[in-house]
């Protein structure tokens, strides 16, 4: 049973088809990009598997089940923006985690955020946003979810910090959950992925392994990206 | 442990080459318990799942063996190292063969500046 | 998971509501204080302490009303339809969960603040003036309606219980599906949010009217059932207003929220 799964998923919206036909299934244990241009979809898919936002047509499975209550205890969705409550201090906020998730390890959030050195007692409101960003990673990894869902975790991150989060990606893998990352960053992130799916205007256009990739057209993922997207553009 | 990843060639080859060339140099002794899976993944920036296979490929060639519950560890099988080394040496020789008798030397005249740059070379290599 | 939602809600709303609530208490000590003052003296400066104190004491109040159904407002549009609703919604628990923690806490801060105004005023007034002896009558008129009337004064209080939990249900979710409805659009979110606001409220009145022109000339001038009887159905017809208007608003703000979530 593939842990993610569309089946002819269409989503209009604002008089735009955000999603047309898409068919695609992830399984257990794979670290997937899902790459696109800005516009393409990605956000719009996650969206859908999180169960913010409702079909127009076709079906999105989370193990086999249409979103709702029981996917949403095995997704665990790191969105674009900060969404963490700012009134919250830290503490609280790992309570918050605790308190609504069963699947979420304390243990391992209290040893990456002392890694860290954040105080504990420090408000969100009070973070630099580059803390926020890490925070929010750390709450949503040490989730021992099935599926996670990072929708761009790197964009707009210096690269220390870029290179945290891929190796909070590696170090967190699970051969029982799978990991779908969207992104139009793709040098960054290309070591780290099984799978990519390339998405454009709604669409797949295309579905593989990176390793099949290099070796067909001899270049790396995202200089084929590179190539094709100016090919899109027309 | 040094990884030199070029972006454009399959990840997975080139675990392999850098595993090969780590065991064979001497990196890693004869017997010596190698890292985890997760450990040299992440030092290398790569995904747990192509180190892994990465490293299932050395066991196929017998570079490389598991104990269930110990991890992973060089063979004590020196003659399988040097048979690698002698393989790796080889492939380089080729390699070097290859661009210079595209830079139009024949087989005297490398022999001949292999004798004459030796001093230099050498010692410019570690030798 | 509706006890921890409720929970998270009065640690958000708790920060702001509580400082106030005791600026309200203090500023009623400080009206009595100087009242006392005032009353044993002739002096300008106390009477303009006095008057000054008295001030703060009525905005204390005002403002604790206002702050109280803005709260209620802000943390409806800050959870849900601002980026915190990617956490809010992708927890798992259920719609109505959510909203209902909202509403619960909404009531219990309103009837809070109703409560507080009450204490306040016995504060400000207490051994001041004539007013003391408010208090001990309405005591008697409680001991009177129960003793003669024992099953009817529990009923009436928990019609009125009943009746000040719907009325503030009614109030959060005029706010919540007017919100709901607005922000479902992709643009002009806010203006709509104020039109669809005032079209409910004028729906609202327009029913509530008619409704009780009906209900009066049905009962007639001359009805022989008891004071008694009469009040308890006009008590029930309010609640079955109350609750009608609230479900209609509930079921409107939960279909939003649901099926036309538009998170940016």
């Amino acid at each position: 049973m593939p842990i993610f799964e569309c089946r002819n998923l269409t989503k209009n919206y604002g008089g735009v088809q955000a999603l047309s036909n898409v068919n695609l299934t992830v399984e257990s244990g794979r670290i997937v990009g899902l790459l696109g241009p800005n516009g393409s979809g990605k956000t719009t898919m996650i969206k859908l598997a999180n169960g913010l936002l409702t079909p127009t047509s076709g079906q999105v499975l989370i193990d086999g089940i249409a979103p709702g209550i029981e996917t949403k205890k095995l997704v665990s969705y790191l969105p674009e923006r900060t969404y963490i409550p700012l009134w919250m201090d830290l503490g609280q906020l790992l309570d918050f985690f605790a308190d609504f998730y069963g699947d979420f390890r304390r243990d391992a959030a209290m040893e990456m955020i002392s890694h860290l050195g954040i105080d504990m007692k420090q408000k969100v409101k009070e973070m630099s946003k580059g803390t926020r960003e890490k925070v929010q990673l750390i709450m949503v990894m040490s989730r021992a979810a099935r599926l996670y869902m990072l929708d761009e975790p790197i964009g707009g991150v210096d690269p220390a910090t870029r290179d945290y989060i891929i190796g909070t990606i590696i170090g967190n893998y699970d051969p029982q959950a799978a990991v779908i990352i969207s992104t139009h960053l793709i040098a960054d992130v290309e070591n780290v992925l099984d799978d990519v799916i390339f998405i454009n205007k709604g669409e797949i256009v295309l579905q593989s392994s990176v390793d099949d990739i290099r070796q067909k057209y001899g270049k790396s993922v995202d200089a084929l990206f590179r190539e094709e997207f100016r090919c899109w553009e027309n | 442990m040094e990884w030199q990843l070029d972006a454009n060639a399959p990840i997975y080859s080139q675990l392999i080459e850098s595993l090969e060339l780590a065991i064979v140099a001497g990196q890693f002794s004869p017997g010596e318990r190698l890292p985890s899976v997760r450990d040299m993944a992440l030092e290398a920036g790569v995904n747990p799942n192509t180190m892994q296979r990465a490293l299932q490929e050395l066991e196929r060639n017998g570079l490389v063996f598991s104990q269930r519950t110990a991890g992973r560890f060089v063979t004590e099988e020196r003659r399988l190292i040097d048979e690698a080394k002698k393989a790796l040496a080889g492939k380089n020789i080729r390699s070097f063969l290859d661009s210079m008798s595209r830079l139009g030397y024949g087989k005297e005249e490398i022999i001949a500046l292999i004798r004459s740059d030796t001093g230099e070379a050498m010692a410019n290599a570690n030798i | 998971m509706l006890g921890k939602l409720m929970k998270y809600e009065f640690r958000a709303t708790g920060q702001t509501m509580l400082p106030l609530l005791l600026f309200l208490l203090v500023s009623a000590v400080g009206v009595n204080l100087s009242a006392r003052i005032v009353d044993h003296s002739d002096s300008n400066a106390a009477q303009f302490v006095a008057g000054i104190l008295m001030f703060l004491f009525v905005m204390a109040i005002l403002v604790l009303s206002v702050m109280s159904i803005f709260l209620m407002a802000q943390r409806f549009y800050k959870n849900f339809l601002t980026d915190e609703g990617y956490l809010m919604f992708t927890l798992p628990v259920s719609v109505h969960g959510l909203l209902w923690s909202k509403i619960f806490v909404s009531a219990i801060w309103f009837v809070a603040v109703g409560l507080a105004d009450v204490l306040a005023a016995f504060i400000a007034t207490f051994k001041v003036s004539a007013v003391v002896n408010i208090a001990g009558n309405i005591k008697d008129m409680f001991s009177y309606i129960t003793t003669e009337y024992a099953l009817n004064g529990a009923a009436f209080v928990a019609e009125g219980i009943i009746i000040v939990f719907l009325a503030c249900a009614g109030m959060c979710l005029l706010f919540y599906a007017a919100m709901a409805v607005g922000f479902s659009f992709p643009r002009h979110k806010w203006l709509l949010s104020v039109v669809f606001f005032f079209v409910f409220q004028l729906v609202l009145q327009i029913f509530g009217l008619g409704g009780m022109f009906t209900w009066v000339q049905s009962v007639g001038p001359a009805s022989t059932a008891s004071v008694f009887a009469q009040v308890h159905t006009s008590m029930l017809v309010v609640i079955a207003a109350e609750a009608a208007f609230c479900a209609i608003f509930y079921v409107i703000t939960a279909l939003m929220l649901k099926k036309k979530l538009n998170l940016e």
